[in-house]
């Protein structure tokens, strides 16, 4: 396999492994930000929503200090695993679930905010228990937030680069994905490579844009506002 | 069958009470009538679980549902009640089918006269099944709420108003079916109503509330002419303006300066009107012109 297509392959994996991970995570936040009256959600909700306005580079700095093999966290992962979670592809994974964390929990909360509690009681006077409601209720009236939450942190972590480049580096088959890819091809003054590799992603960030649009309409609200 | 509901509790919201001591024998149904306000719905929804402000004791026969700041004893869930909510609540994205089949899917298993099919020919279901419930009138999803309730084949039947959005001629049908399924299954039924001959019909015991508390609580037959006597003493004069019988509805216009403002109805509210010296009788009303205007400003 070329060193393009081996980067257009582990892009692929980094976004699948990302997303399907997080689907679990987010949906129980994204419901008790939707549901809970504590003090502490305003709180909550601003540091899922942070990577929105830090600049890659920044949470991929804070995050090889925090994983790096010489930290307490890190150390623990190396000790667990035997591998680092800096430079490697698990560090790459947990990085863009962090980076990419506000993609999937904001159009989760925004469809959870939109089932009514009403509703949620009627289905328990039909002796609906929680996870009953829960699988036959809400994740019906949801599943467009969370087919829009798939496609935006699918192609979310297809693009990143700064967090990539802080916590991965560029080690071929193993953290060098696309945008680095790229950005190695400009360093190198091979603009037809740089050129293909961009054009693609260009194309593929338009078209899940669009089909977002297209499938979530006016439910989808963190680019709308 | 286990017939007897124990309340004793209340709860506190802002300007609202709710304070109950109550033994009731449900073996007859049971008819809950009180003025805006006065706790109806509330207390429909303390015992069906969902009111987890509630404090105090509920139980049901031999089960305890509710203790002291346990509303959750026994959750809504496992209580076995059927509702019927004043304003439907269908599962929005559904079909009615798929509404009916939802309850079906949870209900009791236990034997009851009243077939499926019968009651969804009564309830004058069946050109509605395939219809998504966003598209039906009011009164079609009440009926569905209503259909949906009876599947469950409920421990407990909790009905708050739940004919008030059909006209009179589906109110007294469905009156009439009620009654004779309650005879036939003899399910514990608490029925809220305004509509005197639902009341008289369906139930033989009333309980009214007032602010909260209970008023009065006796038989249906010797409460309820008293019940409205009250009400005909707050009452207002208006002349009939306008009629479009073939709806069943009529234009009031008040004689009085503003006894009430428009904004304190809502389009589908009832009122009593008493033509002379006849017997009471519920209609839906149409609002004045001017008073609906101001209803639709308001929205």
């Amino acid at each position: 396999m070329s060193g393009d297509l081996q980067a257009v392959a582990l892009t692929a994996l980094l976004a699948g492994v990302t997303t399907l991970l997080l689907i679990p995570i987010a949906s129980p936040l994204a419901w008790w930000l939707s549901r809970s009256r504590s003090s502490m959600r305003s709180m909550i909700e601003a540091v899922v929503a942070l990577p929105l306005v830090l600049p890659p580079t920044v949470l991929g700095f804070y995050l090889l200090v925090l994983l790096n093999p010489e930290s307490t966290l890190g150390g623990m992962w190396v000790r667990l695993t035997g591998s680092s979670l800096t430079f490697s592809f698990s560090g790459l994974v947990l990085a863009s679930m962090i980076y990419s964390l506000p993609f999937m929990v904001q159009p989760l909360h925004a469809a959870f905010r939109a089932v009514p509690r009403s509703t949620l009681e009627v289905a328990a006077t039909m002796n609906a228990s929680p996870w009953d409601r829960w699988l036959n209720v809400v994740l019906p009236m949801t599943l467009r937030g969370y087919i829009t939450g798939a496609v935006l942190t699918f192609a979310h972590t297809v693009g990143e680069f700064g967090v990539v480049l802080m916590m991965g580096g560029n080690i071929p088959g193993e953290t060098r994905v696309v945008s680095i890819a790229i950005y190695e091809h400009v360093e190198t003054l091979n603009y037809d490579a740089a050129q293909t590799l961009a054009l693609a992603l260009l194309c593929f960030s338009f078209l899940s844009l669009w089909a977002v649009y297209r499938f979530a309409g006016h439910r989808f609200e963190v680019l709308r506002g | 069958m286990t017939m007897r509901l124990g309340i004793e509790g209340c709860l506190e919201r802002p300007q609202f009470r709710l304070d109950l001591s109550l033994e009731l024998d449900l073996t007859k149904p049971l008819g809950v009538l009180g003025s805006t306000g006065a706790g109806k719905t509330t207390l429909l929804r303390a015992i069906a679980g969902l009111e987890p402000d509630f404090e105090g004791r509920i139980t049901f026969g031999s089960e305890r549902w509710s203790e002291g700041t346990r509303f959750d004893l026994t959750p809504t869930h496992r209580r076995g009640v059927g509702m019927v909510f004043q304003d439907s609540r269908l599962l929005p994205g559904k079909t009615v089918a798929e509404n009916l089949t939802f309850a079906r899917r949870r209900a009791r298993a236990v034997a009851s006269s009243v077939s499926e099919a019968e009651v969804i020919r009564e309830l004058d279901l069946d050109h509605l099944m395939t219809q998504m419930t966003e598209s039906l009138s009011g009164g079609e999803q009440q009926r569905v709420a209503l259909a949906r309730a009876l599947l469950l084949r409920p421990k407990l039947l909790l009905m708050d108003e739940p004919l008030s959005a059909n006209d009179l001629a589906h109110r007294r049908h469905i009156t009439d079916c009620l009654a004779r399924w309650q005879t036939a299954d003899q399910t514990p039924l608490i029925y809220v109503s305004h509509a005197a001959h639902e009341l008289a019909q369906l139930t033989a015991q009333l309980l009214t509330l007032e602010s909260g508390t209970v008023k009065e609580l006796g038989e249906t037959a010797r409460l309820l002419p008293h019940a409205h006597a009250g009400d005909q003493a707050r009452s207002h004069r208006a002349v009939v303006v306008g009629s479009d019988p073939g709806q069943s509805s009529l234009t009031l216009q008040w004689q009085e300066a503003a006894p009430l403002a428009a904004e304190d109805f809502r389009l589908g509210d009832e009122v009593l009107v008493r033509p002379g010296a006849a017997e009471n009788l519920g209609f839906g009303a149409s609002l004045p012109p001017q008073a609906e205007q101001d209803e639709n400003e308001t929205k």
